[in-house]
């Protein structure tokens, strides 16, 4: 299951980045907290496929698909 | 001996907040050519020797933007400095193990320099607020560095972080002296693995963060109102109404009185200067060219007020991903929502705002759409076409009149070719530059702060006169020149600008124009709205913007084709039209290049356009 694929008010834990992720991404998402072992909550998963609102240590991320899709959580 | 002090932090942080507060706010802007990076420096209102330096948010020192790449290569001469004694790292308390993974980063770079480092834990009101706590000693202790517990917004604990800056200007070899004694700092607690440094965070979060869960509760919820289906729509519809409101209905008065105090400085100044070129020259030129520049000054500061006050309050990030699924259609991004929005009164802080889109594919594909979106500048120009070829009736009982449903075609006409020309060029141009996924942080909910806002809009305000402003002079200065002589302005069709005219004539023709319409055109390519005023001296009509009703006329008997009319409208909604836009372009992509190509490509287009318009009315009409 993809992180994108999270469903509003659910939690999940990251396990890996998907490697069409280039790695300065990976670094990126893993400074913001999205490192595999840490866990998700999808607070937000607005109508018509628009950016996702993600909460991880106490800051909310919006994420779009091309992102999200790309994160696999468990 | 003054000494500078760098503060840094993520954005976000409250970093800027902070340095207002220490130099209250005697900022100014230093620029780095080619890209968009400001370093503002300010002397410490308590200390003059001590100059701080505020560096432009970064996540990270591993940057992945051509704009973070500069801001942290700064950063590292910056530590290069030997002027500069100390580093400010600004941690968001409520959020401490994001800001300790840069702060740890932040710390490995500052112990390679022998730079020392103090930690301001920021919002601690906000802590204090919820009755939550953090061992500040023991990060201390764990860190090596001194922590200190402030408040930016009310002012607290910065007597504490002052008087360590100014003990590390006093005693710089203390620090380094430390650094020898043990070599905690130099690598012992502070690795540069990546996945060390985050685990290092997350335990000394853990171990000395505030217990508990801070994100308040109302921020969910307002965010689950402001991105609802239906409700997120409507406010969203709402609060561009009321920006709208604020660029054309509350900047008006402002810029009536402007234009009188420009009228009156103008009726006092001229009748002193001996009549000739010189007063000639101060009457058309300086208050008549520059003058319609400065007019629009007020709607620059109302709307870069407005647009700071919705990014304060954190809305902005929430248009962002309400138009974030619209836009990537035609290869933009939610986060050129706002540059686009703010080209709607004026390119250039249209521009400017364009910053925020970090991405720099996207900020370019951005830049091609800022100059199609139909401009204040425009808005004379359409109203005139509007009035002397659209009847004054309407449909349903004229409550939907034709004037009014020209206005809104031609708005939308301009927009959308904005967008279908980023939608082609994002398929059909090669991907050369790095482009950047969105992720976007979601700021909390606040009350604006509304000194730095003003400030910051006069700052913008002060910026565009004195910068596009003396392109615009000297644009004014030349076409002034071509239209006096050389018969001192009495009379505009044998001057050196009607030859001009005359010559360019038979390039207009082709969409039913002649010269006067050409010479027109030629002036607006000063500043669109100059084609009024040029048009009202060609038809012998003094102020041809305050006489709008006898221009019409002049225009309708002028004999012009109805299709010549449209193709007018559409050329003005697509040529590029305004030094200041392509000036100011120029400054924020650091060369001639991009402005260069927007010009050219933008007039072909306008031309064309402009002619298949003639082409299809004309025969429409009969």
């Amino acid at each position: 299951m993809t992180l994108w694929d999270l469903k509003q008010g659910t939690s999940a834990t990251v396990e890996s980045f998907c490697t069409a992720l280039q790695s300065e991404y990976r670094t990126r998402l893993s400074e913001l907290g999205f490192h595999p072992g840490e866990q998700i909550a999808c607070v937000l998963s607005p109508s018509l496929g628009a950016p996702k609102l993600y909460r991880v240590n106490n800051t909310v991320y919006s994420l779009d698909d091309s992102v999200a899709s790309l994160i696999t959580v468990a | 001996m003054t000494s500078k002090t760098i503060l840094i932090g993520s954005p976000n942080s409250g970093k800027s907040l902070l340095f207002n507060r220490l130099t209250g706010l005697n900022q100014k802007v230093a620029n780095f050519p080619g890209i968009t990076v400001n370093i503002k420096s300010g002397k410490s209102i308590v200390d003059p020797e001590q100059v701080l330096m505020d560096f432009p948010g970064v996540y990270s020192l591993h940057a992945i933007s051509g704009e973070e790449k500069i801001s942290v290569e700064a950063f590292y001469a910056g530590l290069k400095d030997p002027e500069v004694s100390s580093v400010v790292c600004v941690v968001d308390t409520t959020r401490l193990e994001k800001g300790l993974i840069f702060a740890l980063q932040v710390l490995n770079a500052c112990a390679e320099h022998n730079k020392p480092v103090v930690i301001a834990a920021n919002m601690i009101d906000v802590l204090n607020n919820h009755g939550m706590t953090m061992d500040l000693e023991g990060l201390a202790a764990a860190l090596k560095v001194p922590v200190v517990a402030i408040s930016a917004k009310s002012g607290l604990g910065l007597g504490d972080l002052q008087a360590l800056m100014a003990s590390h200007r006093d005693s710089p070899s203390a620090y380094a002296s430390a650094l020898g004694s043990n070599d905690t700092a130099k690598g012992n607690i502070i690795a540069s693995d990546d996945s060390i440094v985050h685990r290092q965070a997350q335990q000394l979060a853990a171990s000395f963060g505030p217990k508990g869960d801070l994100l308040i509760n109302s921020q969910t919820r307002l965010d689950q109102f402001f991105l609802h289906s239906w409700f997120g729509g409507i406010s969203f519809i709402l609060i561009m109404f009321l920006l709208f409101q604020s660029i054309f209905t509350w900047a008006a008065p402002i810029m009536d009185g402007v234009e009188s105090i420009l009228q009156f400085a103008a009726n006092v100044v001229v009748p002193l200067l001996p009549a000739g070129a010189v007063s000639d020259f101060v009457s058309d030129a300086l208050f008549g060219g520059i003058g319609a520049f400065l007019v629009f000054v007020p709607q620059i500061f109302i709307l870069t007020l407005v647009v700071g006050m919705l990014e304060d309050s954190g809305y902005l990030a929430r248009a962002a991903v309400i138009c974030h699924k619209p836009l990537r259609i035609f290869g933009l991004t939610g986060k050129s929502f706002i540059p686009m929005l703010s080209s709607v009164a004026c390119a250039i802080p249209g521009i400017y705002a364009a910053r925020t889109v970090d991405s720099p594919r996207k900020r370019w594909l951005t830049y091609l759409a800022i100059p199609l979106m139909p401009c204040s500048a425009r808005l004379p120009v359409y109203s005139l076409l509007i009035a002397a070829f659209i009847p004054a009736t309407g449909v349903f009982g004229g409550l939907v009149g034709w004037q009014g449903f020209a206005m809104v075609s031609i708005y939308l006409f301009g927009i959308l070719c904005g967008l279908l020309v980023t939608a082609l060029v994002s398929r059909s141009s090669a991907v050369l530059q790095t482009d950047l996924p969105f992720v976007l942080e979601m700021p909390p909910y606040r009350l604006p702060s509304w000194k730095p806002l003003l400030r910051n809009a006069w700052d913008r305000s002060k910026h565009f006169v004195t910068k596009a402003g003396k392109v615009i002079f000297m644009v004014t200065v030349v076409i002034w020149v071509l239209g006096y002589f050389p018969n001192q302005g009495a009379d505009l069709g044998e001057s050196w600008l009607g030859y001009m005219g005359k010559v360019i004539e038979p390039a207009f023709a082709p969409f039913g124009l002649d010269w006067k319409y050409g010479v027109a055109i030629l002036t607006s390519f000063l500043a669109r709205e100059v084609f009024v005023g040029t048009l009202g001296t060609l038809f012998g009509i003094e102020g041809g913007e305050e006489n709008m009703i006898s221009l019409v006329e002049h225009i309708q008997n002028s004999g012009l084709p109805i299709g010549a009319g449209f193709a007018l409208l559409v050329f003005f909604s697509i040529a590029l039209q305004c030094v200041s836009t392509l000036a100011v372009l120029r400054r924020e992509t650091g060369s001639w290049r991009l402005p260069t190509q927007l010009f050219v490509s933008y007039s072909i287009f306008a031309y064309s356009a402009a002619w298949l318009t003639f082409v299809i009315v004309q025969s429409i009409a009969g």
